[in-house]
């Protein structure tokens, strides 16, 4: 897909991971200028030098001072604002217990970074986005397991419905302003972090991977290309009706139970 | 938007309308030939958009069956189907087309399952299109939080993003294009 983003001022957090950086990559190719927001200093200004245009902007998204702090330095460089892709999160992947064993501490991380962060990211960007009057995009990267629960997760699960339920109160409460905000809920996807999970040494699935997979009509992971791909038509203008929206990019996930 | 479908045959049934028709034009200028292929690269089936009663929708899901799995026995093959958002938020006024609507919905999540995993099968859920309207209902624009219908083209672009070639990980979902209608309560209470 083609589309004419035409200059756009686009930032995306979490974008020196896998997801992010392919996320970043596809707004680039397409005309987006680019903030490539991380809490990982190196990483975001080792990527933001790849591409045309673009900065690294150092933002912890728990703190609302450092979310303003690269709103305003997004607004210094580039005078506007258009299109946020929150995309940071964490998932829990020493604690999984059940709930009742669950760490209030592991709970708190969780959820302060993937659901208080999308707030505070969110709030700090639309300062500048409805003063500009012209409209805007958000897109929230949420989870399949915010719309089909899964165990040993709770507070991920958690914090990824509450995601894809905001989602939707924002696109009821920004829209008559011309912000468009919809979700992608990804699936399994490969990135470096999974790609170990998913295979073993003999480049076949490892453990329970395979069965794993049988739950998917697709029966692989996904890329962070297949997820950037999604959010690159989300921010496009060709996508000026749709609001929101969960997508699941989830190789039919979601569809139904196979087994 | 640009995507590029040289040398992909798709094939467009159902209902005739200025969407449907629009989606032909489109595609045709993205590079697909359109026509009635015996093993198209996409199926595309177009449902009445504007609230039918007595609609009958199982010839076109049973042709959709066939045809995918031909495509499931080649190995590759799309199929979309363009739908009333009412497929996932029934409309009180509306209870018969909403229910068959959501038929459409089912049987696309259901194929989802059956046809992969090298055939996509997806819905764009259409809202309040058009001055005057050519799809949906002016009820819809009470609860959609974008302020106004949506555009023809606006719901061909969606269904492009389904038929584009670098959307590969996305099957048995309805992406809604209706301005929010279908997000929430679009009231100050």
């Amino acid at each position: 897909m083609r589309v004419e983003l035409g200059g756009r001022v686009a930032l995306v957090t979490g974008a020196a991971g896998t997801i992010g950086r392919a996320i970043a990559r596809r707004l680039s190719d397409n005309g987006a200028r680019v903030v490539i927001a991380d809490i990982n200093r190196e990483g975001a200004e080792a990527f933001a030098a790849e591409l045309p245009e673009a900065m690294a902007a150092t933002i912890d998204i728990t703190s609302q001072d450092s979310t303003e702090a690269g709103v305003a330095a997004t607004i210094a460089r580039y005078g506007r604002l258009d299109i946020l892709v929150n995309n940071a999160g964490v998932n829990s992947f020493v604690h999984r217990v059940t709930i009742d064993a669950f760490p209030s501490e592991e709970w708190e991380r969780v959820t302060r970074i993937d659901l208080d962060g999308l707030y505070r990211m969110s709030h700090a960007a639309l300062q500048p986005m409805v003063a500009q009057g012209e409209g805007g995009r958000i897109i929230n990267i949420a989870s399949v397991v915010g719309l089909a629960a899964m165990r040993l997760q709770s507070a991920f699960v958690a914090a990824k419905a509450g995601i894809i339920h905001v989602t939707r109160s924002m696109a009821l409460e920004l829209g008559p302003q011309g912000i468009l905000t919809n979700a992608i809920a990804p699936g399994s996807i490969m990135s470096e972090g999974t790609r170990s999970l998913f295979y073993g040494a003999d480049g076949k699935f490892a453990g329970r991977t395979e069965e794993f997979m049988r739950h998917l009509p697709l029966g692989r992971p996904g890329t962070a290309e297949e997820i950037a791909e999604a959010v690159l038509f989300l921010a496009s203008p060709n996508a000026a009706y749709v609001n929101g929206q969960v997508l699941a990019v989830d190789g039919g996930w979601t569809a139904g139970y196979m087994l | 938007m640009e995507i590029n479908l040289e040398g992909k045959a798709i094939t467009l049934r159902g209902d005739d309308n200025p969407v449907s028709a629009a989606l032909g034009v489109a595609l045709a200028a993205n590079g697909a030939t359109l026509g009635d292929h015996a093993y198209p690269d996409m199926l595309i089936l177009s449902f009445p958009l504007l609230p039918t009663e007595g609609l009958v929708v199982e010839p076109l899901l049973a042709r959709a069956e066939s045809i995918g799995e031909a495509m499931a026995q080649r190995g590759h093959g799309r199929i979309l189907c363009l739908v009333s958002a009412a497929a996932g938020m029934p409309m009180r006024r509306h209870p018969d087309y909403s229910r068959r609507m959501a038929n459409v919905l089912i049987t696309v999540r259901t194929l989802a399952m059956r046809l992969g995993p090298n055939v996509l099968v997806n819905a764009v859920g259409v809202g309040a299109i058009g001055e005057p309207l050519v799809a949906g209902d002016a009820a819809m624009l009470g609860h959609a939080s974008v302020t106004r219908p949506g555009t023809i083209e606006e719901v061909v672009d969606t269904a492009l993003f389904f038929a584009d070639p670098l959307n590969t990980y996305t099957t048995g979902q309805m992406l809604s294009v209706d301005g929010g209608w279908t997000a929430g309560y679009g009231r100050n209470f």
